[in-house]
């Protein structure tokens, strides 16, 4: 862990005035014990790119309310680059349409908050940054669960008709499941057929009939993202990795949490 | 207040009023009636009288206007409805106003965009990425020009939130005026023009408060003898509120800054009398109804009170103050935004409760973008819903006597004058201005009310509580990112085809009187007739004045 505090620089690009969401992240931040340091209204890209260098700052932070972050907000990043400082992460925040943030983060600005972010999510979210914490992105889908009333009946269509290669079948006695695995690319597919009617299959099958279960992802850090999500708000099923099969431990999101679609994270173990 | 004997009683007083009124403005039927047929009566008063009830609450149209400050209100005619809108180039702004015009609004309110109303034109490069942004872009008259084609300036009053280079602009409203014909004494509207709250809260200023309170009673001087009718400030607590404000700060430090525009024109040796009348305000309207309505009633009554007893007024229209609301901005949600309409709503009765002028309402996206022309029009249909179907225009100042209601007035009353005092011992409002007083206040209760929203002592709905999972943001207003370019051709267009020698004779007379004590504004005038641009007019001012650099 760091034993300075971080320091943030929280700069106001460009004309506009409103600095009451500038003020109030700075002083949020300061109560989450960082140092910070604000620039006042009206900084050129290059006057804040100047600023954090002489005020060593551990990141930056931007707001604009005006609509003109598209222009300044990347500019920001350029004049950190140009003095060499492309290691201070930039982040921004004020109005911005949900639609303006990919372009933001092509242009490397870090992370955007929208209007209504939690100060506490964005003083985590610093946290997490400069303690290397943040969350990779999940490196594959591990593999597609699909729903079947019965794997026998299944596999002709996947082992002749798409010619996939049948690798297992293996059962998981805690969720009462058999389970079929079908290698495609660096990928697989799960063929999930209930052992029981207490199986969790079962009643998605009684719900919704056979089709797409879940999808499964790829990560070799379960645990510490189990805690992560779980300090953001992130819906869980289960709040400790659970046992699955091949070796692997696992654990799944509430579909709440991604717009209706069950994701299955799993970790496997060394030998894989 | 001892009344002699000869007064008349001040219910008579206000019956001869409204007699006076009625004349000239008929109310708007001749009997008014709810759905029961109960008549409806013009105002409703206690049944006893005491001098406490005449001192403090009074009749409309009466000092201490605690009731409203016209005798008969909306009775006659309803407030103006007055809806801020601009963006991008002045055709499409044109566009958007004469649209308004046609669905029924009453009154122009021009919003510009950030170089102009920070004194740049289009190709400085401070203007970089935000030409017609937030509003209109206008670098020379020929924007005006284009701004207010076909709308004729001597049948609609226009409000302009401008501020630092509120006196170029209104050198162009005139010089406009001129080419349509309309003689500037016919000229109607208000310019914001108010400084103070730009050091307090908003941020476009230019330069420090000295010169810049000369600026404003330049033009307090030179309106009172060119243009009689138009508002030459409209002082303005809404951006104090919008960043975050109590609303008994957002009173206490709105008048506070009023008095200091009051004392700043006395020392330049105007007569009270002669530019109060055409001091205007503008406040917020945010959500809870009881207390926005209190404090309009209460800001109303300070104002006659420090009017008449503080600077000796004579002139009842100097005791009056007169103001627009504009619901609240920061109030409104990213999320859920069609939530907003019912915000907007709320708040646009309580400004209607309160005795409002004109009322601007806002969209249901700008949480999230300028908003789109369907939005807009809701915003504006708020208001005539308001107006012409819920009857709350039909009896005056309905809410006067709700023990509640006064009690939170004389409540805001008291404790803004508790400000007021506070503001005093810096030496008034510019003095604390620049020690940071008022900046700081707002900053702890700003602070204070997210901490109640993060900790859900505050339910802001559809945003920490009754979320919903996933959201689209469907049509957003986008400003045409090759207006910037666009905008910057044209002017320099401009500065090619006019007479450059002229355009230097102006600024050079410009910059003698603005060395000396003479007032600017003529020669302001005279530079914007000969197409100076916003920015070389503002440029000269910069060198001669200085600019100011926050705190």
């Amino acid at each position: 862990m760091r034993m300075k505090p971080i320091r943030v620089l929280i700069a106001k690009p460009g004309l506009d005035g409103h600095d009451r969401g500038a003020l109030i992240i700075a002083q949020a931040l300061r109560d989450h014990g960082m140092e910070v340091i604000y620039t006042g209204l009206r900084q050129s890209a290059v006057q804040i790119a100047r600023a954090a260098i002489q005020e060593d700052v551990d990141v930056v932070g931007l707001s604009s309310l005006s609509g003109a972050h598209k222009s300044l907000f990347p500019k920001v990043v350029q004049a950190l680059e140009e003095q060499g400082a492309s290691d201070i992460p930039v982040v921004g925040g004020g109005v911005i349409p949900a639609e303006d943030i990919p372009f933001l983060e092509e242009k490397g600005v870090n992370k955007i908050f929208t209007s209504g972010s939690p100060t506490d999510a964005i003083a985590l979210y610093i946290k997490q940054l400069l303690n290397k914490e943040t969350i990779e992105a999940p490196k594959r889908i591990a593999h597609i669960g699909i729903a079947v009333e019965s794997i026998d009946t299944a596999l002709p269509f996947y082992q002749h008709n798409l010619s996939l290669e049948l690798e297992a079948v293996e059962v998981v006695e805690s969720e009462q499941v058999r389970v079929a695995f079908l290698r495609i690319g660096e990928t697989m597919f799960e063929l999930l057929e209930p052992l029981s009617d207490d199986s969790p299959i079962q009643s998605f099958l009684t719900k919704k009939g056979e089709g797409v279960h879940h999808i499964a992802l790829e990560v070799d850090d379960l645990k510490k993202r189990l805690d992560q999500y779980k300090e953001q708000g992130v819906r869980l099923i289960h709040e400790q990795p659970k046992q699955g099969a091949h070796d692997s431990q696992i654990a799944f999101l509430h579909p709440k949490a991604a717009n209706g679609v069950l994701f299955e994270l799993c970790q496997h173990g060394e030998e894989e | 207040m001892n009344r002699s004997s000869n007064d008349q009683h001040p219910k008579q007083k206000w019956e001869k009023d409204v007699e006076k009124t009625t004349e000239r403005f008929p109310e708007r039927k001749e009997a008014f009636h709810t759905s029961s047929d109960i008549p409806v009566d013009r105002l409703y008063t206690p049944e006893q009288m005491d001098e406490d009830y005449i001192e403090e609450i009074g009749f409309p149209g009466q000092y201490p206007y605690t009731r409203g400050i016209q005798p008969t209100m909306y009775r006659s005619r309803y407030w103006t409805m007055r809806q801020y809108a601009g963006f991008g180039s002045a055709e499409e702004t044109n566009e958007r106003f004469r649209y308004l015009l046609k669905q029924g609004q009453t009154g122009l309110s021009v919003a510009f965009d950030l170089p102009t109303q920070i004194g740049y034109d289009s190709d400085d490069p401070m203007a970089d990425g935000e030409v017609g942004k937030v509003g209109v872009a206008i670098d020379s008259l020929k924007d005006m020009e284009q701004l207010f084609d076909q709308i004729p300036l001597d049948q609609v009053s226009t409000s302009m939130t401008i501020n630092a280079p509120a006196s170029i602009l209104l050198a162009m409203y005139i010089a406009v005026g001129e080419k349509q014909g309309v003689a500037p004494e016919k000229l109607t509207g208000t310019i914001q023009n108010d400084i103070l709250k730009e050091y307090i809260a908003r941020g476009t200023y230019i330069y420090p408060p000295k010169p810049s309170m000369r600026l404003i009673t330049d033009i307090f001087g030179y309106c009172q003898e060119h243009l009689p009718k138009f508002n030459t400030i409209s002082i303005s607590g809404y951006h104090i509120r919008e960043a975050g404000s109590t609303a008994v700060q957002e009173v206490a430090f709105t008048i506070a800054n009023g008095m200091a525009y009051v004392d700043a024109a006395i020392e330049a040796g105007l007569e009270v009398d002669q530019f109060a009348p055409r001091l205007a305000f503008f406040f917020n309207a945010h959500n809870q109804f009881f207390e926005e309505a209190a404090k309009f009633r209460a800001a109303r009554r300070m104002w006659a009170k420090i009017m008449k007893e503080h600077y000796g007024a004579e002139n009842p229209k100097s005791w009056k103050l007169r103001f627009h609301t504009q619901t609240g901005g920061s109030t409104l949600t990213a999320q859920q935004p069609d939530n907003n309409i019912v915000r907007v709503t709320l708040q646009a009765l309580a400004a209607v409760m309160g005795g409002t002028q004109s009322l601007h309402t806002n969209s249901r996206d700008e949480a999230l973008a300028l908003p789109t022309e369907d939005s807009a029009r809701i915003a504006l249909r708020t208001q005539q819903i308001i107006a012409n179907e819920s009857g709350v225009a039909d009896t005056i100042d309905p809410l006067a006597g709700s023990y509640y209601v006064e009690s939170l007035t004389d409540q805001i009353e008291k404790e803004a004058n508790a400000y007021l005092e506070r503001i005093k011992e810096f030496g008034g409002a510019v003095q604390a201005v620049e020690e940071g007083y008022m900046q700081r206040e707002i900053h702890k209760a700003a602070y204070d009310a997210q901490k109640r929203i993060e900790s859900k002592e505050d339910i802001v709905v559809g945003m920490n509580e009754f979320k919903l999972e996933e959201e689209i943001h469907a049509d957003l207003l986008r400003v045409d990112e090759a207006l910037e370019q666009a905008q910057i051709k044209k002017t320099q267009e401009v500065r090619s085809s006019r007479d450059q020698e002229s355009v230097d004779q102006c600024l050079k007379a410009l910059r003698e009187a603005a060395k000396g004590t003479e007032n600017v504004i003529p020669h302001i005038v005279a530079a914007v007739k000969v197409y100076a641009t916003v920015g070389e007019i503002a440029n000269v001012l910069r060198e001669e004045f200085g600019e100011y650099t926050g705190m």
